[in-house]
């Protein structure tokens, strides 16, 4: 499940953060899920890769404190939009299995 | 054991020199950073740690492979448009060459010619409408996060696409080459000479440029392919 939904989690983390690199980006998904998700932390790479070439993510090499280049990403304004999207996808699903699993109805949303 | 982790990881990107170059610092600064950060002792077994939280490294290759393949498929389309664009100019400037410096075609060549430049403009229009077409079509896929069965109907479409570009961009071509002998011919040497004959190499170096990105292309398919094992 964890997969389907990496492009999001990805982009929330970098919401959150502001600009950060990569090994920032995999801290602020394990603080924010309590290390809910246990992924291969090299495969947020391709994500924030392949988020960039999709024009979601901009990115640029920085130089951190120890002298080592360091690639910063930062969400464009399509991500921004695209994540808010997606945000809105998750809470409709999230609120139509909650009324399945809880027996609580989910809101109607407006039209 | 970082630096050896790093080795084969841009072993496996070695099909994209600067995707390999990029990963490997990328990755050398996070592994750098998880032994420094999550360190507890043994710098050997930090170091083992890292990198076994980080991933296998032909695993972590293949997911850049995909993204690698994706950007190059949208780059070879575009260039497809590019090429036509570059092709139309080089014809539209020969044609202007030959109204200032009035070469004509002899009058028994007409009829030949005027066959001849139907076929062009078919070929030529062809070639437009199915590279922008498939132009049209990569930009619009999501890029994959695996190499699933729906994204190969997708690259075998394109490559269709491409192929079918190329071709009707070889018979324009190879058109505008015969027009260009029959206006050509009968004419004496001269400097004149040298617009058409330019135009004709940019032509046919656009064409060979095409085919070389969509051989580029397949074969990135292939070892993307055999890199996720699929």
């Amino acid at each position: 499940m964890l997969k389907g939904h990496l492009d999001m989690i990805v982009l929330a983390a970098l919401a959150a953060a502001g600009s950060a690199h990569g090994y920032a980006v995999i801290e602020e998904i394990k603080q924010r899920s309590g290390g809910a998700f246990d992924l291969p932390e090299g495969t947020i790479y391709p994500a924030l890769h392949r988020l960039e070439q999709a024009g979601l993510l901009n990115s640029r090499w920085t130089t951190a404190d120890n002298g080592r280049r360091r690639r910063v990403y930062s969400l464009t304004r399509t991500g921004t939009r695209a994540l808010a999207e997606r945000r809105a996808v998750w809470k409709q699903f999230s609120d139509a299995i909650g009324g399945l699993l809880g027996g609580v109805r989910p809101r109607e949303t407006p039209a | 054991m970082i630096d050896d982790y790093l080795d084969r990881l841009a072993r496996e990107l070695d099909f994209d020199r600067a995707l390999a170059c990029r990963v490997r610092e990328e990755v050398e600064d996070h592994l750098r950073e998880a032994v420094a950060s999550r360190s507890t002792g043994q710098a050997v077994e930090a170091e083992q740690r890292a990198i076994a939280s980080f991933g296998d490294a032909r695993a972590i290759a293949a997911q850049f492979a995909l993204v690698s393949l994706a950007k190059q498929s949208r780059r070879a389309a575009a260039a497809a448009v590019l090429v036509i664009a570059a092709i139309f100019v080089a014809m539209k400037a020969r044609v202007a060459w030959y109204a200032v410096t009035q070469l004509v075609i002899r009058d028994e060549m007409r009829p030949v010619s005027r066959l001849v430049l139907q076929i062009d403009r078919y070929a030529f229009f062809c070639a437009l409408l199915i590279g922008l077409g498939g132009w049209l079509y990569i930009r619009s896929r999501r890029i994959p996060t695996a190499f699933h069965p729906a994204y190969r109907q997708q690259l075998h479409r394109f490559f269709v696409s491409c192929e079918a570009t190329a071709a009707a961009l070889a018979l324009s071509v190879l058109s505008d080459a015969v027009l260009t002998a029959l206006s050509l011919s009968g004419a004496g040497l001269s400097m004149a000479f040298l617009v058409p004959v330019l135009s004709m190499a940019i032509e046919v170096a656009c064409i060979a440029l095409l085919v070389f990105r969509i051989r580029d292309v397949a074969r990135r398919a292939a070892s993307t392919a055999a890199l996720t094992g699929t």
